[in-house]
């Protein structure tokens, strides 16, 4: 009896501790698996996958002096998932002296262009104008969308520092999706989609995409379609991309802490579900009793 | 002190006022949090305005001379009418033109690439494929066809019916699982940059 | 005037963009390029719109002195630094980019890096395998979450030649089962929206008109 006591009791203060734990200390474990292996890396391979690599293909297939639109779709929130995939494809796209027609659909979306563009930009030597132009934030996305695939000069009359589109080089030479032969969004919401349906679906634009994690999992119908030529979900995408091109970034840094951090959510969910069934056996055990 | 550096530790200053709310409430955290609403209007409302007023309507209207351009400049005007509740009626018109004008493009194109392009990415192409594609074609078919069972609201779920909107649930839970798991990488990965920022960044630009 | 009004104007407009869709017709197309500019006018008056509406729900709390008035303050310092700013120097330049860059992007992506820490307290205190589905919800977020990262390379198991790793577990999943799933949604969200939008444009919907439309 003293025995079957001494259990009850060891059980009960086992359930106590899987299930009363402080929010607060598991901040704490969280913190450290992410700050950890930044601080002390693991290199853990990186291996990219078959949608980053069509992405990649995507981009490697133009020729030199081919024009490409990118679509800088997303703001400060998500910038530690998308800025490294930005800048990596700027970095692929100036490399292969790509000419780029940069945008936003985003209010917050200038500030995170300008920075991205200067800095690739000035990495390999490209002058705005001739080698690329920022036409800065349009409002109403999908009118924005389809108002490019009749000309882009009327949709943007202006470039971000209110020049007029109409006496921009490049802006001459491509005006509208028939003289470009790749369209990049780089997007933290459906407006992937969008593009998909509006540039690719009315005007037949090929189009590959930089989603978030959350977003990348609903991009894979239009993937398989062929409506999309590839993809990048994430910062393993980003991270993956960089393989790809050889140029190690912020997305190759996290994925150590990525992987670590994965690991102890698992853990996490498993513990909790170790004190929910251990809980749900005592309330039987002791409503039999 | 360049502009950079300083800005720099006030960044990492403001990203530890927000991180101070996993602790609890406090008013360092509300003051950043009220900043943060203040200053991004103000970001976000010059741009609405120099693309929306300045680029879409003055450029072409007054130096292009683009005639065509200024209904659209008045039905802007109309929104503004909301501002009274005696008036608000005004803007009713620009609202619908809005939303009538987007429900009139959206109606074939989403017909066409969420529907009928994606039922026709659904049918199985079984001839020269692999076992395995086979296997998957026809998972792929079973998945979507239940779910859209179970999606089927018109009669009532039992018998056949009823199994067949079973296995749909089961679909979609996998499928839940995974954007479950994608949102954790996500969510992490956000972490990972403001981390990399103060564990990085901040020492790089100070020289530490 | 009120009601019938708007409803006969979205009529009018919706027909025109569904129709353009199958004709080539100049004179429709024409128009069609202008209802897409006029239509970011007016999206970008509703946004403008909806600031206002802040600063004037800021500038009762403070003129009221409700309480937390002096954080209202804040906002609206903010808000009207960043327009003079603007106006003073420029958008791409000066204080309103060094505003951006320092202070509203890393307050922005740190208010959504906390969303991990509460993902990981909620993955401890809220996600239970109560049952067949929750679990197969579980234990597919689980693989996903351990096959997409580089870890989930390392784990598997060697049958033959072939490795089966995590990470391969994971692709087949999002490939097939994750795919029907999402598809299925998307034919059903599809149709959803395309009713939706025929009975806007012949004015039986009209709840996005506001109250008495």
């Amino acid at each position: 009896m003293a025995d079957e006591g001494h259990s009850h009791r060891r059980s009960g203060r086992l359930i106590e501790l899987l299930t009363n734990v402080d929010r607060r200390i598991i901040f704490l474990v969280i913190a450290l698996a992410v700050a950890l292996p930044l601080l002390f890396p693991l290199n853990l391979p990186v291996r990219p996958s078959r949608e980053a690599t069509a992405y990649f293909e995507a981009l490697e297939a133009l020729d030199p002096g081919d024009v490409i639109i990118f679509s800088f779709d997303y703001e400060p929130d998500t910038m530690a998932e998308l800025d490294p995939m930005s800048l990596a494809t700027l970095r692929h796209a100036f490399r292969k002296d790509l000419r780029v027609i940069a945008l936003t659909n985003y209010p917050g979306g200038p500030g995170i262009a300008l920075r991205n563009l200067e800095q690739a930009a000035t990495e390999y030597g490209k002058q705005p104008g001739t080698d690329y132009v920022f036409l800065g934030y349009n409002p109403d996305y999908s009118a924005t969308m389809l108002r490019m695939g009749e000309s882009i000069q009327a949709t943007f009359p202006t470039d971000h520092s209110q020049t007029p589109t109409a006496e921009i080089p490049l802006l001459q030479e491509a005006n509208s999706y028939a003289d470009i032969p790749l369209l990049v969004t780089v997007t933290a919401s459906a407006l992937a989609e969008y593009w998909i349906i509006w540039a690719g679906g009315k005007y037949g634009q090929k189009i590959i995409t930089g989603n978030t994690a959350i977003q990348a999992v609903l991009i894979y119908p239009y993937y398989q379609t062929g409506q999309l030529a590839g993809f990048l979900g994430g910062l393993k995408g980003a991270a993956e991309y960089e393989k790809l091109l050889e140029l190690p970034g912020t997305g190759i840094l996290g994925m150590d802490a990525q992987s670590m951090a994965h690991l102890l959510i698992v853990l996490f969910i498993l513990l909790g579900n170790v004190g929910f069934f251990l809980q749900r056996r005592a309330a039987r055990n002791g409503g039999a009793n | 002190m360049d502009a950079s550096m300083a800005g720099t530790i006030l960044a990492a200053i403001f990203t530890l006022a927000i991180f101070s709310l996993l602790y609890r409430d406090n008013p360092f955290y509300r003051f950043a949090e009220h900043l943060l609403v203040g200053v991004s209007a103000g970001y976000y409302v010059v741009h609405y305005f120099s693309s929306a007023v300045l680029r879409k309507f003055a450029y072409p209207v007054f130096v292009s001379q683009d005639w065509w351009l200024l209904p659209g400049g008045l039905l802007g005007l109309l929104m503004l009418f909301r501002l009274s509740r005696h008036t608000q009626w005004v803007s009713r018109y620009a609202i619908a033109f809005y939303v009538a004008a987007w429900s009139g493009y959206l109606i074939p194109s989403v017909i066409q690439e969420r529907v009928l392009v994606q039922i026709q990415g659904t049918i199985p192409q079984l001839i020269g494929a692999t076992p395995g594609a086979v296997i998957g074609a026809l998972i792929l078919l079973v998945g979507v066809t239940t779910i859209l069972v179970y999606f089927y609201f018109s009669a009532e779920h039992r018998g056949a019916l009823n199994s067949l909107s079973r296995i749909g649930i089961t679909f979609l839970m996998i499928g839940f699982g995974a954007s479950f798991g994608y949102t954790v990488m996500g969510r992490v990965s956000l972490l990972i940059g403001r981390f990399q920022f103060l564990f990085q960044e901040v020492p790089e630009v100070l020289g530490l | 005037m009120k009601k019938t009004g708007p409803v006969i104007l979205g009529f009018l407009v919706g027909i025109l963009m569904l129709v353009q869709y199958f004709t080539p017709n100049a004179w429709i197309e024409a128009r069609y390029n202008n209802v897409l500019d006029w239509k970011q006018v007016v999206f970008g008056m509703t946004l403008i719109l909806g600031v206002v509406s802040l600063f004037l729900y800021h500038w009762r709390k403070i003129s009221r002195r409700q309480s937390g008035w002096g954080y209202s303050v804040v906002t609206i310092g903010g808000l009207l630094f960043m327009i003079f700013a603007a106006l003073i120097w420029s958008p791409e330049a000066g204080p309103y980019r060094w505003m951006f860059d320092y202070v509203q992007a890393p307050m922005q992506a740190t208010m959504f890096a906390l969303l991990a820490f509460y993902v990981a307290s909620a993955s401890y205190r809220a996600f239970r395998a109560r049952g067949f589905h929750a679990a197969l919800l579980l234990t597919a977020g689980v693989i996903v979450m351990l096959g997409r990262v580089p870890l989930g390379e390392l784990i598997g198991v060697r049958i033959g030649e072939t490795h089966i790793s995590l990470a391969t577990i994971s692709s087949w999943i999002l490939d097939y089962p994750n795919l029907a799933a999402k598809r299925g949604v998307m034919i059903g969200v599809g149709l959803g929206m395309t009713a939706t939008a025929i009975k806007i444009i012949v004015g039986i919907e009209r709840t996005y008109l506001g109250r008495g439309a």
